[in-house]
């Protein structure tokens, strides 16, 4: 599985606090890095708990 | 160059701006909402508690008029405030129209509008203006967010237009009226936009340093407060607010208005705060909330600390001090009376009853984590020494501070006597604490049906605000301003939008 984030994300940095392992605010870029290509087994449960954290149900898993 | 006609554009896609381009597009308007960033949503995004409406009966009405402006000393504008007022009842109804609910709502009974400190409330003095509508955010997100992208779709469905990655840059007049505006997309090419009227909901200026320090005398720096610093905004991280809207009018003979920062008092990271507002990574920021010895840095009391968890009062007397920092002290006995009896203020955002292994949290902060503004030492004068506090000021201070405690009664600002511990026994520990703001505001001046006034207080005509860029006006002085702003985002998009539909239709 990967994660995907949907264009309406508001970048609010929430994702990066609680789940560091997965995502960092990219400022000049004014974006969300993704920084697990494929996300593996031991990062699944935060993977599955980012989705449901996000303030505005931007973040996704997808198939790779 | 690019060209766009429509009605009514509005400028920025936060609370204030959706709320407008909703409830014009309603009326039948033809709206095109334009945001320089790529989504929707303002700094109120990342501030997602509440909101205020004050039931709509006169004597609800006017008893939370006559509260909030008798707070101001009639400095805010008495038509700005009542248009607020007097149509803060839309906005639950507003909100329920995009599908969301509420987490809970808090009733003010009428009596004890502007008599009860409501520490969520956050207007005049802390005081209840109205009923609390509590938003309901999704997972651990932001309640705000999630209603200004609803707004967002709402708006769509109502056939309104909304241009990402466009902002705009400056009006167009012709002879007295607004007739259009200039905008720049992302990749550099300018649109030119025709329109009857335009609402300027373009947000506060939090990311502008230049404007914080000429209007308000701050020193913009990051979350950690590095540097010579003396105000951090982690409440509406990189939201880009920048002063467009107000720089925009401005430039074409909009008169300023009241400019300042609402905030509270934070003690920066690393270690403590994150991001954005929600998080905490310990306990420090429970325990700044609580109302023990607090000085400055010429060691001196500067408030009754029993408003330590009254949030404006805090942020507005840390303002006041040398430097613009304070200092909460506390010692040993005091530490173990958090840890083991508990706290005097819970705070409901971080709610803890005792603290746990303050030494360790505080260790760990200064070890591992390095944050330069948490002190933990054995005697006083290494505390003055770590900290910079004037040492003889201080050892003034605790002289006659303990002495108050040990007679029980606070002979320089009445505290109440249970929060009176002294301060004596080694360790002693300290956080130094400057102002959080929520948002640098206000530099738009309007009039009570959100028209936009010239530096001789004439209408402009065709021109609008709403939201953190015009909420000066509802204080007079925006840093004694409250922190649930939202309320006025909300109703000033509906005051904007109904006399802008009004002025399109003539």
């Amino acid at each position: 599985m990967k994660i995907e984030i949907k264009n309406f994300c508001i970048r609010c940095g929430l994702c990066e606090d609680l789940y560091p392992e997965l995502f960092r605010v990219n400022y000049e870029k004014d974006a969300i890095d993704i920084l697990v290509e494929e996300v593996p087994e031991k990062l699944m449960e935060k993977a599955r708990k980012s989705a449901a954290d996000c303030a505005v149900t931007a973040i996704f898993l997808v198939p790779k | 160059m690019k060209e766009i006609k429509t009605e009514l554009v509005v400028m920025g896609s936060g609370l204030a701006g959706l709320t407008a381009a909703v409830t014009a597009a309603k009326k039948g308007i033809k709206v095109a909402l334009f945001e320089k960033r790529p989504f929707q949503g303002g700094g109120v995004s990342n501030t997602p508690m509440m909101t205020m409406a004050v039931r709509n009966q006169v004597e609800y009405l006017d008893r939370a008029f006559d509260t909030h402006m008798n707070y101001t000393n009639w400095n805010a504008d008495p038509a700005v405030v009542q248009a607020w007022i007097n149509n803060s009842y839309r906005i639950p109804e507003f909100i329920k129209d995009l599908g969301i609910e509420f987490q809970m709502v808090v009733e003010t009974p009428l009596e004890k509008i502007g008599a009860e400190r409501g520490y969520c409330g956050g207007f005049p003095n802390g005081y209840n203006l109205g009923d609390y509508y509590f938003f309901k955010a999704r997972g651990k997100g932001h309640g705000a967010a999630i209603i200004c992208l609803k707004a967002a779709e709402k708006l769509r469905e109502l056939g309104g237009e909304i241009y990402f990655n466009t902002a705009i840059t400056r009006f167009i007049k012709d002879g007295e009226a607004v007739v259009g505006a200039i905008a720049t997309e992302k990749g550099g090419e300018e649109v030119r936009i025709t329109c009857k009227a335009l609402i300027v909901a373009s947000g506060g200026f939090s990311d502008n340093a230049e404007m914080i320090k000429e209007y308000t005398g701050h020193i913009y720096t990051n979350n950690n407060c590095d540097g010579d610093g003396d105000v951090l905004f982690n409440t509406q991280p990189n939201a880009q607010l920048v002063g467009d809207g107000q720089n925009a009018v401005w430039g074409i003979g909009g008169a300023k208005g009241a400019m300042g920062i609402n905030g509270h008092n934070l003690v920066p990271g690393p270690g403590i705060i994150g991001n954005n507002p929600w998080i905490v990574y310990n306990q420090t920021r429970t325990m700044q909330e609580q109302p023990y010895l607090w000085v400055n840095q010429l060691g001196q009391r500067f408030i009754n600390e029993a408003m330590s968890n009254d949030h404006m009062a805090m942020g507005t007397s840390i303002t006041r001090q040398p430097k613009k920092r304070g200092y909460l002290i506390f010692d040993e006995a005091t530490k173990r009376h958090m840890e083991n009896v508990g706290l005097d203020y819970i705070y409901h955002i971080f709610p803890a009853d005792k603290l746990h292994n303050v030494t360790a949290q505080f260790e760990e902060l200064i070890h591992v984590k390095g944050n330069k503004h948490v002190f933990m030492a054995d005697t006083i004068e290494e505390l003055c020494a770590q900290t910079g506090i004037d040492c003889e000021g201080l050892s003034e201070t605790l002289t006659t501070y303990n002495h108050y405690c040990d007679k029980g009664h606070d002979d320089e600002f009445s505290k109440n006597p249970a929060f009176l511990r002294p301060v004596k026994e080694g360790k002693f520990y300290a956080l130094r604490v400057f102002k959080g703001g929520y948002q640098a505001m206000g530099g738009i001046k309007i009039n009570g049906k959100c028209e936009v006034l010239d530096n001789e207080f004439r209408v402009i005509r065709g021109l609008y605000s709403a939201g953190d860029c015009a909420a000066g006006e509802v204080f007079g002085n925006p840093s004694v301003g409250g922190i649930g702003i939202s309320s006025i985002s909300f109703s000033q998009g509906f005051v904007a939008a109904d006399w802008a539909s009004k002025y399109i239709n003539k």
